[in-house]
């Protein structure tokens, strides 16, 4: 067994009009709850596809639960527990059948669990699948993927159609049944303050690349705003700096570490450092994949004609 | 014990965990031995994961704020934070300072925010 539940090296996914998938390099630990973040059509979705088997992957090469992604695709579907973005199942199906079906895949398949998470999610048993509502099919594909006794979770935009108190519900299941025991949950997202909340780890995925890997830790320790006013002589360049943007004389920078530095560094270029304040994720997030707007001081028409 | 946390104050969870337990053993809501809830069942509550949790819970019992029998759970200390004064007036400091400012901004003079600090010692009413 080794600490890392799936690693890609190089993963690539082309398809004739885009490279979904570019050159992805991702570790995800034992025991994390790991943040896949990007936004729609970043490769979050093709990623998850091609590390179950269920896409080919066109370069690279990745294990999952130490599987080789290419040969052992029966094997990692076993193992992982895996709710898809689509939430799609066989549409005549009713809930109690669809369990049915699905045991009999699974050794460590737990009766109780589906039990209790009938009750809990208030799931209706005897309606067919294809009649539930997008939330309820949401629950039912959670209920599913819980129930096998997977050691690794797997789950694209896992709350999808459902209301705040079944969110609510599922991070404490996720959280109480999961996490505490040890068990590995991948969770792809853009909703950034869920998975703020119960991840320890996150990558953010842009155009099939990945932007950022780290503890959310250390984004809380080592990550700052730095606001500043002037003019810069010439444009600002350091390792440390993740992203900057200016709004008339005022300039903000994203830095990774080493804040203290950069701020010097500002100082000695004759600037007024106004603030360093640390970020969260939403602010990383929009940083790094973030769309450049020639005005970010609110509505410009507005700013111009007070001006 | 209901605590609540919020993500986007820019606070880290850990530390608004540790602040609110702290607040609730120096105002007497809980006392000497009184257990906490297990780490597991504490992420559970607050949705948040059981690592932030844990550290919250090493950095109180550091501080003697909490104590962790093997095996059998976390409860109150008895509050004796294992620190030297010269630590304990260091991590105080900062806070002062920051009082300070705000209050020489305010215009409200030094006898007024030390009757304020002072009023708020006296409602936490707990240990001395």
């Amino acid at each position: 067994m080794t600490d890392t539940v799936i690693s890609t090296q190089g993963l690539t996914k082309v398809y004739p009009d885009v490279r979904a998938v570019d050159g992805l390099d991702l570790k995800v630990p034992r025991g994390a709850v790991y943040g896949f973040l990007g936004r729609n059509g970043a490769g979050k979705t093709t990623t998850i596809r091609t590390l179950l088997g269920l896409a080919r992957a066109s370069g690279g090469t990745a294990q999952v639960l130490g599987l080789d992604i290419r040969k052992d695709t029966v094997e990692i579907l076993r193992r992982t527990g895996f709710v898809p973005e689509t939430k799609q199942l066989f549409d005549s199906l009713t809930t109690d059948q669809l369990i049915r079906f699905n045991r009999g895949y699974f050794p460590k398949w737990s009766a109780a669990l589906a039990e209790r998470y009938i009750n809990l999610f208030e799931i209706p048993r005897k309606r067919p699948f294809g009649k539930l509502s997008l939330g309820n099919r949401t629950k039912v594909c959670h209920l599913l993927a819980l129930c096998q006794g997977a050691d690794l979770l797997i789950l694209d935009e896992p709350t999808s159609g459902l209301d705040p108190v079944m969110v609510d519900l599922l991070m404490r299941v996720l959280i109480e049944d999961y996490v505490s025991e040890g068990r590995t949950v991948f969770v792809s997202s853009h909703h950034l303050s869920e998975v703020e909340r119960i991840a320890d780890w996150i990558g953010i995925i842009e155009g099939g690349k990945l932007l950022l890997e780290t503890r959310l830790e250390d984004i809380r320790q080592n990550f700052r705003m730095v606001t500043a006013s002037g003019e810069v002589a010439s444009d600002v360049v350091a390792p440390n700096l993740v992203s900057k943007r200016r709004a008339e004389q005022f300039h903000r920078y994203l830095v990774s570490h080493e804040a203290d530095d950069f701020v010097t560094r500002l100082r000695s270029q004759g600037m007024t450092v106004l603030e360093v304040s640390p970020v969260n994720l939403g602010e990383v997030f929009l940083g790094l994949a973030g769309k450049e707007l020639p005005c970010i001081a609110g509505n410009p028409g507005v700013t111009r004609a007070s001006a | 014990m209901l605590l609540h946390v919020n993500t986007s104050s820019g606070v880290p969870v850990y530390l608004q965990i540790e602040s609110q337990v702290k607040h609730v053993v120096a105002a007497g809501a809980v006392k000497e031995g009184d257990a906490l809830p297990s780490v597991r069942k504490m992420a559970a509550e607050l949705r948040v994961n059981p690592n932030t949790v844990a550290r919250a819970y090493q950095n109180l019992e550091r501080d003697g704020v909490i104590r962790t029998v093997q095996g059998g759970g976390t409860y109150v200390a008895n509050g004796h934070p294992g620190l030297l004064k010269s630590e304990k007036l260091r991590r105080l400091r900062p806070l002062a300072r920051q009082l300070a400012v705000e209050s020489s901004q305010l215009r409200v003079s030094s006898e007024e925010t030390i009757k304020l600090v002072e009023d708020e010692i006296s409602q936490l009413g707990g240990r001395k």
